[in-house]
């Protein structure tokens, strides 16, 4: 019998072949065409780990690569990952044995090696006082020794047995880079002439401007589909839609919800909605700080999730686009963590919520919040409706819509938006259930920190990190996700949603929010 | 021109600059952490205390300040928090494009401006006087953004004749440099035709008419060069008013000049930029000043001797 655990590795072994190819050839002369695309903004640093952000993270995949990659094409909702720059993994007890893809080149046309893969990994690069991009430690959590054995192969050694090491090299911490180059140039002049082993080199990088890349004929994969890719910064909407619709531009991304109809409306102009591994979210500040808090307690908390109908909210706003979780971390894109007919503890129900406000100390004090202006689409319309709806059960919300996450993360407030990625490990809730919310993460530590871990999810926690099988990993998930919902320290809004507008002719799948341009991605008439 | 003159200016610039150079220290420095801005929302408490650590934000504002000032007297303005390259190339790369538009957009100002203000004061109200004066309203009254976008959604959404964004070529001028000089020309048109008003009704205008020299002479040689000194003033201010149209019209276009600098290093807070573009700024304005008063000598005889 074929359970779902025998698909899904016949899924990713297939998805192997398929992606890094058995069949792989070298790169032959791609055709000269020209693809240019309009986006809103581009990232000032591409150095992989300090430069991750939204606007250089989906573009890093056409340059950069990892020891792993998830596989879009096998999976839409991102919960495959195949190998990349790493041919193998083996594990014995805490060391995992990792051997690199050979004849690969840096487009300096230096040698990939294990050595870079150690450095790319390493405590100099990550961990130390003075880490080169030290927010690499978030993603290497747990590396006690990673060592170059011989020019191909390389150990990492974990403080205890992970398992899920494979799966985290596919996050940018596991973006491989020429050492010499990188101790050379420095984190800040390799950010602005990065140098990877992907498929397109960069040759001219100008964060307000433009990034132009050229297909790298020395590329160890597939050859680029297209031989010169330029990535345009139009800040202004009007002015994108205006290039893409005249054909100035054959794709563009940053389309407002509300435009998305009127673009499709244009001749030869196709729109794609493709959902995003992160959730917006409403941050509850549970900490006595300020001292009259009061949504210190609990029962405040889950009167304000059960007075929100979200589902209508997320109905109205996105259409089918995307959805409300009603359950924290029950995300489809945790495959076999995935119980898609689980039932919320806090359904929508204005009457219980009413009930628990009565039994609250709260005497209709303003609650803050706050929200940094146009972040996350659709936000501040959102937030809108939330707080009428509050006020409806009697607690009252005042929204302050400020500049920046500097200024939303000054205290006081009592609510504040956020984003919770969930792609860190793929197909496992890792990082929007235990990274980001552990006593050491932000959430926790942080000047603006709005929570305090309970001993309950700390346990958990534990017992969900030192889990070797699914079945253990799945029971302390369970465990992880009560001992969150008992304090309810967030309310999940929706799953975000990106749309790019691209010109007929031009046939391309996004992978989830990364643009990739080559392999199975892209192809043009 | 005496040296007490000169001296006296220059020290009024140099003073200007200081206090502006000082207090957009003391402002940005003042209002928020650039640590969090640059390094986004998931930054690590450690990442950012070594941010401060390496941009000596973690110093007091005073030492700061001092490194400051010390660098800026040596023309080094830092380097950008945000690509780590100095603020002086940034800026300078990016000047020869602002250059371009902004001298464009000037001279449609001029070349459009004066004329329609000279004929709407020859021919006071008329028909074409009352059209100039819609012109101008109309053109002042619209905000640079929204003409901008407007051009966009006609000329390359709908009839697609011109490009929507970029800089390269010829065409990528049009829009952004008509959205900047033609509300620049609407103020200049006005203020011609109200400074030739004044002249034309003084005593040598009459007497020249009396002489029998032609409406157009008279306009061109007798009224004009006396109703310069307001123009000139004028004119100057305007160089203000394009700095600011410049950092609105180059976003809406994405023109890659030192107004979209500016616009960026702000939302980035990136703070060595935005003090090197006001300092900037601010001596374009102090400078153009000082040109604007030493033209007054050269246009007017009077002012020349009692310098």
């Amino acid at each position: 019998m074929i359970t779902r655990r025998i698909f899904n590795s016949l899924l990713l072994g297939a998805s192997t072949l398929a992606y890094t190819g058995v069949l792989a050839r070298p790169a032959a002369a791609q055709n000269t065409q020209l693809l240019k695309v309009a986006v809103d903004s581009l990232w000032q640093t591409m150095s992989p780990v300090t430069g991750f952000a939204t606007s250089s993270a989906r573009i890093y995949c056409n340059f950069y690569e990892r020891f792993t990659v998830v596989d879009y094409l096998a999976d839409p909702n991102g919960s495959v990952v195949v190998n990349q720059l790493a041919e193998s993994f083996e594990r014995d007890g805490a060391v995992w044995t990792v051997k690199m893809r050979e004849g690969v080149l840096f487009h300096n046309g230096e040698e990939m090696t294990a050595e870079d893969a150690a450095f790319t990994l390493s405590d100099e690069r990550y961990r130390a006082d003075d880490a080169y991009e030290p927010r690499g430690a978030t993603f290497t959590e747990g590396f006690i020794r990673v060592e170059a054995i011989d020019r191909y192969t390389l150990e990492i050694e974990t403080q205890s047995p992970d398992i899920h090491v494979p799966a985290k090299l596919s996050s940018v911490g596991g973006i491989i880079v020429p050492k010499a180059y990188y101790l050379e140039k420095g984190v800040d002049a390799f950010g602005q002439e990065p140098i990877g082993t992907g498929p397109y080199r960069v040759t001219t990088f100008r964060s307000g401007e433009i990034m132009v890349l050229e297909a790298f004929d020395q590329y160890w994969g597939d050859a680029a589909p297209v031989s010169r890719l330029e990535w345009h910064v139009v800040p202004e909407f009007a002015a994108r839609m205006a290039g893409v619709v005249s054909g100035e531009y054959h794709v563009m991304v940053g389309i407002p919800t509300d435009q998305e109809a009127q673009l499709a409306s244009y001749d030869g102009v196709n729109v794609i909605s493709v959902p995003f591994s992160s959730y917006a979210a409403v941050a509850f500040n549970t900490l006595p700080d300020p001292v009259d808090n009061p949504l210190v307690d609990a029962r405040l908390r889950y009167a304000m999730v059960q007075a929100v109908d979200m589902d209508l909210i997320v109905q109205a706003l996105f259409g089918d686009t995307t959805f409300h979780p009603a359950v924290p971390f029950n995300f489809p894109e945790y495959g076999e963590f995935y119980e898609p007919d689980l039932q919320s503890n806090l359904p929508y129900d204005p009457d219980a919520a009413r009930a628990l406000v009565a039994q609250t100390d709260y005497d209709g004090q303003p609650l803050i919040w706050h929200i940094t202006r146009s972040f996350y689409p659709n936000y501040e319309t959102a937030a809108e409706i939330m707080v009428a709806q509050w006020a409806e059960v009697g607690i009252n919300v005042e929204m302050r819509v400020l500049d920046n996450f500097s200024m939303v993360y000054q205290r006081p407030f009592h609510l504040m938006n956020f984003g919770n990625a969930t792609s860190f490990i793929p197909g496992d809730p890792y990082q929007p259930l235990w990274m980001d919310w552990n006593p050491e993460a932000n959430r926790s530590r942080a000047d603006w920190k709005t929570w305090a871990p309970s001993a309950d999810y700390i346990a958990a926690g534990a017992r969900f990190n030192s889990a070797l099988t699914f079945e253990e990993r799945f029971t302390a998930f369970k465990d992880l996700s009560a001992a969150w919902q008992e304090v309810t320290p967030a309310l999940f809004m929706w799953r975000q949603v990106g749309s790019f507008a691209v010109r007929d002719g031009v046939t391309w799948h996004p992978a989830g929010s990364e643009m990739r341009m080559f392999g199975g991605y892209l192809s043009l008439a | 021109m005496t040296a007490q003159f000169w001296l006296v200016k220059l020290g009024r610039m140099s003073l200007t600059i200081f206090v502006v150079l000082t207090f957009t220290f003391i402002a940005l420095r003042s209002a928020y952490d650039p640590a969090q801005a640059m390094l986004g929302p998931d930054a690590t408490q450690r990442e950012i205390a070594l941010f401060r650590e390496k941009w000596l934000l973690d110093r007091s504002l005073f030492e700061q300040y001092l490194v400051y000032i010390k660098n800026a007297l040596t023309g080094n303005f830092g380097m950008s928090f945000r690509d780590g390259r100095p603020v002086v190339d940034l800026i300078a790369e990016r000047i020869p494009k602002t250059l371009a538009l902004g001298g464009l957009s000037y001279l449609i100002a001029i070349l459009i401006g004066v004329p329609l203000g000279i004929l709407a004061a020859l021919y006071r109200g008329s028909a074409l006087d009352r059209l100039v004066m819609i012109f101008s309203v109309v053109w002042f009254a619209l905000p640079n953004f929204f003409l901008g976008i407007l051009m966009i959604l006609l000329f390359s959404l709908t009839l697609q004749w011109l490009p929507s964004s970029g800089s390269t070529t010829f065409l990528h001028f049009i829009m952004p440099a008509a959205a900047l000089g033609l509300s620049l020309a609407a103020i200049l048109a006005r203020f011609t035709r109200s400074a030739m008003l004044d002249v034309q009704s003084k005593l040598y205008v009459r007497a020249a008419q009396a002489k029998g020299v032609s409406k157009w002479r008279r306009t061109l040689f007798h009224a004009l060069p006396n109703a310069a000194i307001p123009l000139v003033t004028i004119m100057g201010l305007m160089l203000g008013n394009l700095v600011a149209g410049t950092v609105v019209v180059e976003t809406v276009f994405a023109w890659p000049g030192v107004g979209r600098l500016l616009i960026t290093a702000v939302s980035s807070k990136d703070m060595a930029v935005v003090q090197a573009l006001v300092v900037l700024i601010a001596v374009s304005m102090v400078t153009v000043n000082l040109l604007v008063d030493l033209s007054y000598g050269l246009l007017d005889p009077r002012v020349r001797s009692r310098t």
